[in-house]
């Protein structure tokens, strides 16, 4: 009968000796791999990128674009290439507090390719970060930004051919990108944007959207104004975006896709009006919430947390003991305490705060609820979207 | 003064956990470095909308649905890492569609017409039975096969036990025969159908090594696990696993660093004497264990002339492992809406291994796993969803041609071909009822593991290179004596259960070597 008995059990004997030989027969240098894989994931996720202010483009009274080039002196020889809807996350220090802020990226993907990143900024009202970077950034300053990241995009294999964009304000950067991405064959969807504005002058990339709408027959802009009557001719609607305007506007016997941007009072009204389109989830995509304010405003908020609290930080071997408001973030008590956190998308989405919560209690809104399942049985937090409602003490990565 | 840690364990992947909780429960002052701000390397999860992926993990045949602890659930139990275990009493189902002109097809019950539909069960006599009934005249090879497997726990037992040696001395030349010849040389002699060989071998991928290359030893260890006892995943994901050992290291009183990336090894008389963090802050200690890649050690951490030559050698001899693309499926269908019918389909536009090992040189074979979590854990996602996992593997610089730019697009063409694979060799429809889709290429896996080729498996586990030979001389092939290598590159290759192996052991090492200093 078959057996392994038929093979030459003596086989094993030279084996030990045959493979130190045959490492001996190598050669004792460093080899040369071809590894385009690891060259796509460093290009495409650089730990830092430093950048300089080419040029600054007013785009309202309250809203600037910064054209940000390469700082080949301080190392960054490219900017890393993005898919659109991408964001970039600004790290500063203001008077010794580090910040950081998650601003998407309003240029088209083929500019970065050119050494080109725009990001435009709205001033925002008793902002701190916005004010700075209207105060102090200027044609020339360096500044340093994460790579590109985020999932606010299109997604071929996911959604609808057609688009229903929804922004509101300055959240309308991140379709610009997409519409430029369109308009350059980088991108292959039919957008119809819609855009909510106050009032006709604080429409933002007006004349850029409506040549982007000319050049290429898959865009087309609507304006929707909230404090002005609509000006007569195609493309203006008087008031909100109700899901009225939204079915005026959408396919009919066609699935599409709903993505949204704007403030975060947008995001409360527009949810509602959307549930009565009774679409799919999987047609629905949102941008991130954005930073999360006075938690106490919430129906779930606890009753009776101290307005102080006092919590100690341990990252890597150095341990402080802070103070802080239960009205902010751990992460906002952390940097206004001078210690450099590990921030991102400050939205609860991205995890890159990921932290252990060794002890107290914290609240986290709803809306930003990102955990994973095992970080809720092991008490891991994201710092950006917890509010201690007790003293804490926590556990938290380097910010690197 | 600087502390002077007694071991510092660079990477916090399976290997490095492992070793971690070693060294800390044994009261050693530990101190596990890790780049990224979570641990466990593939081990891990990621959520996109409302579901939450497992990255990597496609069973644990340590992990076991009957009444007997397998390895990976021993050590959870033993370092009392917490974990709820979801077990699966089944192996895998191999289909292989037709091509036209094939003989020997028909239409199997999804009506697609194949050539081979292997739905392979648990139990020994159960799958020889089986394989019988799929090729017939494959019984006896088959028994015979496990009646060696089963010779093989019994000396491995031995090894720890040497009262039972005496017992096993009488298999060591069989033992030796399955280390030095291939699955196919081995399953050759013993006369097992060609076809019977093919289905017997379907989990070869998971070593990344195919029948004509890749020792009988530990592909008959391997198989022997899933079908004795079956296998099992954690409830909440890898990161549940991960997570578990981290609280592990920490109550121990071991200290983890996260976001703290090892930019260089400090040198003091000829060996490691301390490393350099984020490029800017030093740590010391004794003794090092190493859970990252040997290339990117040799040629990132160290000055060349301080890298022991036999290393270079080593590097430049062994053959980067395969890497994986994986497709993640957030569905908004049920697996019944769906009719997806088991855990782990393989899907192979050849049954023979070494030809999908050749094809698999280029990006996309046609080869493709899917694996649908909600068939261990029915309510890993939301009423009325389900996850899919699509994975196929390649070999080589499979993305030479693609440029940084190009990457996004390239990454969904890779992507349609597999989930059209999978539509059209089961019959169903995947692509309307996607809700959430992230899909992985090696250079993600080079980002997160950063490995080259961004191979999660090491180096290719040959039979001149195989699992025996590697533990023998594991000693042997470390660079220091006081700096051990642990993790896929080393004696198991890939596998959670073998990073965790390799971790344990190395930290073993480490505690012994400080006992003997009379610590």
């Amino acid at each position: 009968m078959a057996d392994i008995k038929s093979l030459k059990a003596k086989k094993f004997l030279s084996m030990l000796s045959d493979r130190q030989k045959r490492f001996e027969s190598g050669k004792a240098v460093l080899p040369e791999i071809s590894d385009q894989a690891t060259v796509i994931a460093k290009a495409l996720h650089p730990k830092r990128q430093y950048l300089r202010i080419a040029e600054i483009i007013d785009r309202a009274e309250d809203c600037k674009s910064y054209v940000l080039v390469p700082d080949e002196e301080k190392g960054t020889k490219a900017l890393a290439w993005f898919g659109a809807g991408k964001y970039l996350t600004v790290f500063e220090n203001i008077e010794g507090m580090p910040i950081t802020r998650a601003y998407s990226i309003s240029s088209s993907p083929k500019d970065s390719l050119e050494g080109k990143y725009v990001l435009t900024i709205k001033l925002v009202e008793g902002g701190l970060m916005s004010q700075f970077i209207f105060d102090t950034w200027a044609v020339g300053k360096s500044v340093e930004v994460s790579a590109p990241s985020g999932n606010f995009e299109y997604q071929e294999l996911r959604d609808a051919k057609k688009v229903i964009c929804l922004a509101g304000g300055s959240g309308i950067t991140p379709f610009v990108s997409m519409a430029n991405a369109i308009a350059d064959g980088d991108e292959d969807f039919e957008m119809t944007l819609i855009y909510g504005s106050r009032n006709a002058d604080s429409i933002l990339f007006k004349d850029e959207l409506e040549e982007l709408a000319a050049r290429c027959d898959k865009i087309k802009v609507v304006h929707v104004l909230s404090d002005e009557d609509a000006k007569a001719g195609e493309g203006f609607e008087k008031g909100f975006i109700t899901s009225e305007l939204i079915k005026k506007y959408a396919p009919e016997n066609e699935k599409y896709s709903i993505f949204l941007c704007g403030p975060q009072q947008m995001y409360a009204f527009v949810d509602k009006e959307l549930e009565k389109l009774g679409l799919e989830k999987k047609y629905i995509r949102h941008e991130m919430f954005g930073e999360f304010h006075n938690p106490g405003s919430q129906a779930d908020y606890p009753e009776g947390v101290p307005e102080k609290v006092k919590i100690r930080v341990t990252i890597q071997d150095n341990t402080y003991e802070i103070e802080g408001s239960s009205n902010d973030s751990v992460m906002q008590i952390l940097e206004k305490n001078g210690i450099s956190a590990p921030a991102r998308c400050r939205s609860g989405e991205c995890g890159f705060c990921h932290s252990h919560l060794i002890s107290g209690k914290v609240y986290v809104p709803k809306a930003l609820e990102y955990r994973r399942l095992a970080d809720y049985k092991f008490g891991c937090i994201h710092p950006c979207c917890s509010f201690p409602l007790t003293d804490l003490e926590i556990n938290v990565p380097a910010s690197k | 003064m600087m502390k002077n840690y007694d071991v510092i364990i660079i990477g916090a992947g399976n290997g490095g956990l492992a070793a971690a909780a070693t060294c800390a429960k044994a009261g050693l002052s530990t101190l596990l470095l890790e780049r990224h701000n979570i641990p466990g390397g593939s081990a891990s999860s990621f959520v996109r909308g409302r579901f939450e992926f497992e990255p990597s993990l496609h069973e644990l045949c340590g992990v076991s649905a009957s009444e007997k602890r397998g390895d990976v659930e021993d050590l959870f139990f033993r370092f009392g890492g917490d974990v709820d275990w979801f077990t699966h009493d089944s192996t895998f189902r191999l289909v292989v569609p037709a091509k036209e002109g094939d003989k020997d097809a028909f239409v199997n019950e999804n009506g697609v017409m194949v050539t081979v539909d292997a739905r392979m069960p648990v139990g020994f006599e159960a799958f020889a039975r089986k394989l019988d009934e799929l090729v017939p005249g494959s019984y006896e090879s088959c028994i015979k096969a496990f009646e060696y497997s089963a010779k093989l726990f019994k000396a491995f037992d031995a090894l720890d036990n040497p009262k039972k040696l005496v017992g096993s001395i009488k298999d060591f030349p069989d033992i030796m025969r399955m280390v030095s010849h291939t699955m196919k040389e081995a399953l050759d002699a013993l006369g097992m159908p060609k076809k019977a060989q093919d289905i017997f071998n379907t989990y070869w991928c998971y070593m990344g090594s195919p029948a004509s290359k890749f020792d009988f030893l530990y592909y008959l260890t391997v198989l022997h696990c899933y079908v004795e006892n079956g296998t099992g995943v954690p409830k909440l994901r890898s990161h549940e696993m991960s997570l578990a050992l981290d609280k592990v290291i920490r109550d121990a009183g071991g200290e983890i660093w996260y976001n703290s990336e090892v930019t260089k090894v400090i040198m003091k008389e000829g060996k490691p004497a301390g490393v350099v963090i984020n490029g800017d802050k030093e740590v010391y200690g004794k003794y090092f264990i190493c859970n990252s890649s040997p290339n990117r050690v040799w040629s990132d951490l160290f000055e060349l002339k301080d890298v022991p030559e036999k290393q270079l050698k080593m590097l430049d001899t062994r053959k980067i492992a395969c890497a994986l693309t994986t497709v993640y499926l957030g569905m908004n269908k049920t697996k019944e809406e769906l009719g997806i019918t088991d855990y782990s389909v393989f899907i192979a536009p050849d049954s023979d291994s070494d030809k999908q090992y050749d094809a698999a040189q280029g990006y996309f074979s046609g080869y493709c796993i899917i694996n649908c979590l909600n068939e261990i854990i029915p309510d890993c996602t939301p009423e009325g969803t389900s996850q899919l996992f699509l994975t196929t593997m390649t070999f080589g610089d499979v993305m030479k041609d693609i440029e940084p730019k190009d990457y996004k697009k390239f990454k969904n063409k890779v992507a349609r071909d597999m989930i059209e694979t999978c539509e059209k060799a089961l019959n169903i429809s995947i692509m309307p009822y996607i809700e959430e889709i992230e899909v992985a290429l090696p250079p993600t896996f080079a980002r997160y593991l950063n490995t080259p080729q961004g191979t999660p498996y090491g180096y290719m586990l040959e039979k001149w290179d195989s699992m025996i030979p590697r533990t023998v001389q594991y000693l042997n092939d470390q660079p220091f004596d006081n700096f051990f290598f642990c993790g896929a590159s080393q004696e198991r290759g890939d596998g959670y259960g073998c990073a965790y192996y390799t971790g344990e052991k190395a930290g073993g090492l480490v505690v012994k070597a400080l006992n003997k200093e009379g610590k």
